[in-house]
């Protein structure tokens, strides 16, 4: 796991940074060639967002300084070192690891959970890929960082609520009415930000549309662009008795739905829900119809502060996925111990067999004819025995990894043993 | 000597006792989804409910085996036979709504009742109770009441929920309970299988006491307190399908309802009458 990363996020540098030291899609492919070459390391890869930049390479020679991918940065987009110092964070080793799992689980994003970081990681990675800049390590880290994203999306509700205003008209569409198919929609006005919400109802299966508008023309434009039917504005309230959603977004200066004419429409429903929303500024319909039972009226603030604790229940949610990031990390570090120990065990198994042969080689001269190949063949079982218990270590972890380095350790100073060829 | 330990009273204390224990982890698991609101404990909640459920089923029968009639003649038996129905319908709803919340709220009198009936000495059935009709009576009685007992629930968190989207503050309950909806979906369908269910319990009632009780059975006082909660869903089932009352102005009837169950149970044992056993 010999990775080094550097980086300049949102939380680290304001956007001006950001902007100066992105790589887009065009100079990316060569940036990767550069990284590189001028490095000389075996494998680089470069996520560049908005919201990011983050250089990991595999040095060579297993030397972990960042310095150099530092002064890259710095040197690729003609900036003077160590200006961007301050707002660069650098892991090595099994901190790259966990930093790219949560990257890719869209924990250190700022909107946590939102969804697009997870595709960048991917497109990104699949340049490097076709540019043959990342080799078995890169490979490696990347495929389990899309495994981890996908646990956590599952297993926690870090993605699940709903952060834009749109989007929370349909998580409260559902919240009040369930599932939106077979239910209707009344637009009330022609204004953009309720034509925005409308359209994400629509998708999310909402098979009537009804448009009214004091307007005839404009409730018969907009109601083909919606595929739904225009409603004359004098059977409003026919319409809301009817209807499970409407909104209301007109231009009005004052209410167009008043508490008394709604409490008319709610007995009238026979207490059916009904799921108000009022995107007017200012607002249309009257404050006070909210305490109408089974009237839920939303208005552009109150969405807001749902967002709010949503923003708040998913921060709830991303303790949880630590968990699932520490529990992967674990994972990650074992199966790279495990992988890492062929070259170990090898120079260990040529040690022993060392050890053993030598006085036998030195005594060659004096062993009767026959006798020095039977002697080597026994040694040799003999070297395979006594190493079998220390490969065995070294194969398998055990269930603490630091105790499992530690014991490494010792077995390489033991035999004095270098693993990195 | 070691067939006793298999003999049927052992046994069925066994499976008594082993209920308790299910029960229990399955509420304690539920709490934790509540709260957490992970999958993976619902899960293992789920199956220990459904281990607590088999295993109760075990003990109802060991228990009409050992006895040699149907376990539900005295206090003690129909309190488990009580809990019984209220952990068969837990899977049902659950089954059919998929709400996890259910268990932290249907869970609680489960685990209550189990507990409550070892505090309850068992009596020995009176001859009157040797009859055809007291399978039907009691039992559709009891899976009424239980049913019921789901009814007031899905009402109460209906209430939860519809204050939390009122107030526009999400918190607990939002994130936790399905849409309003399900929950009157809930609601409605068990109030009116339940009531269906009771009509039947109270008829087969009727029947019997027509044919082997003295007269006066009408002036008893569990029979007029079944007949007044026989009432009052009567009068919540007219709300609902008729002015489609729901949510807070149902809230109240919902409640008294429920009241009125949980007295009819045990009526009889404060105030007298032929339902005293």
């Amino acid at each position: 796991m010999d990775l080094v990363l550097v980086g300049v996020s949102h939380k680290t540098a304001p956007v001006e940074v950001r902007e100066r030291i992105a790589f887009d899609d065009r100079v990316l492919p060569e940036a990767l060639g550069m990284m590189l070459g001028q490095l000389s390391c075996k494998e680089a890869f470069i996520l560049s967002t908005c919201n990011r930049v983050e250089l990991i390479v595999r040095p060579q020679d297993g030397c972990l300084n960042p310095q150099p991918l530092k002064d890259f940065l710095h040197n690729y987009h003609g900036l003077e070192p160590p200006c961007l110092e301050p707002f660069i964070y650098s892991y090595t080793k099994q901190d790259t690891v966990k930093h790219v799992f949560r990257v890719a689980s869209s924990l250190d994003s700022m909107v946590i959970g939102e969804s697009q970081i997870l595709g960048q990681i991917k497109k990104a990675y699949s340049v490097a890929n076709k540019q043959g800049t990342v080799g078995l390590l890169i490979n490696n880290l990347m495929h389990r960082a899309f495994h981890v994203a996908k646990r956590v999306r599952s297993e926690t509700r870090v993605s699940s609520s709903a952060v834009s205003v749109s989007y929370v008209a349909v998580e409260l569409a559902r919240k009040i009415l369930g599932e939106l198919q077979e239910r209707s929609i009344l637009l009330i006005g022609a204004g953009k930000m309720g034509e925005l919400a409308a359209k994400n109802l629509i998708r999310c299966g909402i098979s009537q549309v009804f448009v009214t508008n004091r307007t005839p023309e404009k409730a018969a434009e907009m109601a083909t662009r919606f595929n739904g039917t225009p409603i004359p504005f004098e059977e409003l309230h026919s319409q809301l008795v009817r209807t499970d959603i409407a909104i209301v977004s007109t231009g009005a200066r004052e209410y167009v739905l008043s508490k008394q004419q709604m409490q008319k429409v709610v007995r009238e429903r026979r207490y059916r829900p009904l799921f108000l929303i009022d995107i007017s500024v200012p607002r249309n319909v009257e404050p006070a119809v909210n305490d109408i039972e089974e009237i839920f009226l939303y208005d552009i603030d109150d969405m807001k502060s749902v967002i709010e604790a949503n923003i708040g229940d998913r921060k709830k949610e991303a303790e949880a996925a630590e968990q699932i990031i520490e529990e992967e990390l674990e994972q990650y570090a074992r199966r790279a111990a495990s992988r890492n120990s062929g070259a170990l065990i090898g120079a260990l198994r040529q040690r022993i067999e060392a050890i053993c042969l030598e006085e036998l080689e030195k005594n060659r001269n004096t062993l009767e004819p026959g006798e020095y190949e039977r002697m080597e063949r026994m040694l040799q079982i003999t070297a395979h025995r006594l190493a079998h218990p220390f490969i065995m270590q070294i194969k398998h972890p055990e269930s603490s990894l630091e105790r499992h380095y530690q014991n490494v350790e010792l077995i390489k100073r033991l035999f004095d043993l270098d693993d990195k060829k | 000597m070691r067939r006793e330990c298999y003999n049927t009273a052992s046994m069925s204390t066994l499976f008594f006792n082993l209920s308790i224990i299910f029960y229990g982890i399955g509420l304690a698991g539920s709490a934790i989804t509540f709260f957490t609101k992970g999958k993976r404990t619902f899960q293992a909640a789920l199956a220990a409910v459904i281990v607590g459920f088999v295993v109760h089923t075990g003990f109802l029968i060991y228990r009409g085996i050992e006895k040699a009639h149907f376990p539900m003649t005295d206090m003690k038996e129909s309190l488990a036979f009580f809990a019984w129905t209220v952990s068969l319908c837990f899977f049902v709803s659950y089954l059919r709504y998929r709400i996890r919340a259910l268990g932290l709220f249907l869970l609680p009198l489960v685990a209550a009742l189990m507990l409550g009936t070892i505090f309850i000495q068992s009596s020995p059935i009176p001859d009157i109770l040797k009859s055809f009709w007291i399978y039907f009576h009691v039992t559709f009685l009891i899976l009424a009441y239980g049913m019921f007992f789901v009814t007031f629930i899905a009402g109460l968190l209906y209430l939860f929920q519809e204050r939390e989207l009122k107030s526009k503050k999400p918190k607990t309950f939002y994130y936790r309970l399905p849409s309003l909806s399900l929950l009157d979906d809930l609601f409605y369908k068990f109030l009116i299988v339940g009531f269906g269910s009771m009509t039947l319990g109270i008829l087969a009632g009727v029947i019997w006491a027509k044919q082997d009780w003295a007269k006066g059975w009408e002036s008893d006082a569990k029979v007029i307190a079944t007949m007044v909660t026989w009432a009052i869903y009567l009068v919540l089932i007219y709300l609902r399908t008729t002015a489609g009352w729901r949510g807070k102005r149902a809230a109240i009837v919902n409640v008294a309802g429920f009241l009125s169950v949980l007295f009819t149970l045990v009526s009889a044992n404060f105030l007298g009458g032929v339902h005293k056993f």
